[in-house]
């Protein structure tokens, strides 16, 4: 029994041995993600950023209300280039769905643009 | 084709679900919601339409911010969701729709916006709000289909941001796709290259470099990774000769550097670690 345990062992080794071999073969390979951001360096500083940019982006999804789990998971759907731009100016990036947020002048001011036909506002959206 | 009316704010989920069932992804408004939705914005972002996209095993793809590729979209059957900004330029009102359709005889545009699940806007009207949210659009492309507007370059760039979330056959069918429409374009060998390698099928990802490799000899990445594979495949002799000559291609300070530098060490040392076997 116990050298059947050691023979299975040293089976195991090898095979571990034989798998490490083959992934250090695979070490050094550049994939189309990487050799894209090294055609570009605008692309080379938003990846090295997207690290931090992601934390920050969680951290700002979830001082919005958004599910702690759940913004882990949508962080990490983004792309670099997506995690920068939000990490940069989530607040003043188009967010569809906002409510007109102006009242007085301003608010008659669209009414009457409205009615001229120029905006879009006051349809049932 | 689906629809999904929208209830307060919540456009971004409502379009996106139209967007995605059109594409055969089995998903609702309602439960996007969680997925896109920013309560303290009251609303959905841009490029967490495009994650929650990848998320539902399809493909975002961005059109160029011109009219003809949204109408070239539509002209060949597939639903395009647009930023309006249905406010002014200083009191923006951003909103999400779905383009369905135009409307030759009356020049309009047919949406599936908000509560109506067929929508006309004059052609004009539509164009100035979509001008307004700087032409924003997207399409959700399938694996293994391929946008009517698609560019080699900007197709391999959203299918590798999606490759990560896609179920493995997907990400495959894909880069499969692309090498098919443009079998001669150096990103599309090189991506497809990578796909097989990275899926342990060395020797079509080796066919694939070298194919691209007598196109341009001196595509280092290219090259580096064809020792990848030719040592994946025990071919540590011709790997390490790929390798080096990788290396002699590319300046020390270039960002390919240390990889390359990684493969020729590594190489090096399996070369005396295993002997040589019979290789192609």
């Amino acid at each position: 029994m116990r050298t059947r345990h050691r023979w299975f062992a040293a089976l195991v080794g090898v095979a571990f041995l034989s798998l490490s071999i083959q992934r250090a073969a695979l070490a050094g390979v550049i994939d189309t993600e990487e050799y894209l951001n090294a055609l570009d360096r605008q692309a080379t500083i938003e990846h090295i950023d997207s690290v931090l940019a992601r934390d920050e982006v969680r951290a700002a999804l979830e001082q919005h209300g958004v599910d702690p789990a759940q913004a882990s998971e949508r962080v990490a759907a983004l792309n670099d280039h997506e995690l920068h731009a939000l990490a940069t100016d989530l607040d003043n990036l188009p967010a569809g769905g906002s409510i007109l947020a102006v009242a007085g002048i301003v608010f008659i001011v669209l009414l009457i643009l409205e009615l001229v036909g120029v905006i879009d506002i006051f349809k049932k959206i | 084709m689906p629809f999904f009316p929208q209830t307060e704010y919540q456009c971004g989920p409502a379009a996106l679900a139209t967007l995605l069932a059109s594409a055969g992804a089995p998903v609702t408004a309602d439960e996007l919601g969680p997925e896109v939705y920013v309560e303290g914005l009251r609303g959905s972002l841009q490029a967490e339409l495009l994650g929650a996209t990848r998320r539902h095993g399809l493909i975002p793809y961005v059109l160029a911010p011109r009219s003809e590729a949204l109408l070239a979209e539509i002209g060949a059957g597939r639903p395009v969701l647009v930023l309006q900004n249905l406010g002014l330029p200083r009191v923006p009102v951003w909103h999400y729709a779905v383009v369905v359709g135009y409307d030759a005889e009356r020049d309009a545009i047919v949406l599936r916006s908000g509560t109506e699940q067929r929508r006309l806007e004059r052609s004009r009207r539509f164009l100035r709000s979509w001008q307004r949210g700087a032409e924003w659009a997207f399409v959700a492309v399938e694996p293994g289909a391929l946008p009517a507007t698609a560019t080699p370059d900007a197709y391999v760039r959203a299918v590798a941001d999606a490759e990560r979330l896609l179920p493995a056959r997907g990400a495959d069918a894909a880069f499969a796709a692309a090498l098919d429409r443009w079998p001669d374009d150096e990103l599309v060998l090189f991506s497809a290259a990578n796909r097989r390698l990275g899926g342990h099928d060395a020797a079509e990802a080796i066919a694939l470099y070298r194919r691209l490799l007598a196109r341009d000899p001196g595509h280092a990445a290219a090259r580096n990774n064809l020792a990848n594979a030719l040592a994946d495949e025990g071919c540590y002799a011709q790997a390490l000769l790929e390798a080096r000559a990788a290396r002699s291609a590319v300046a020390a300070g270039d960002a390919l550097y240390a990889a390359i530098d990684d493969t020729v060490a590594t190489i090096e040392r399996a070369a005396t670690a295993v002997p040589a076997a019979a290789c192609p």
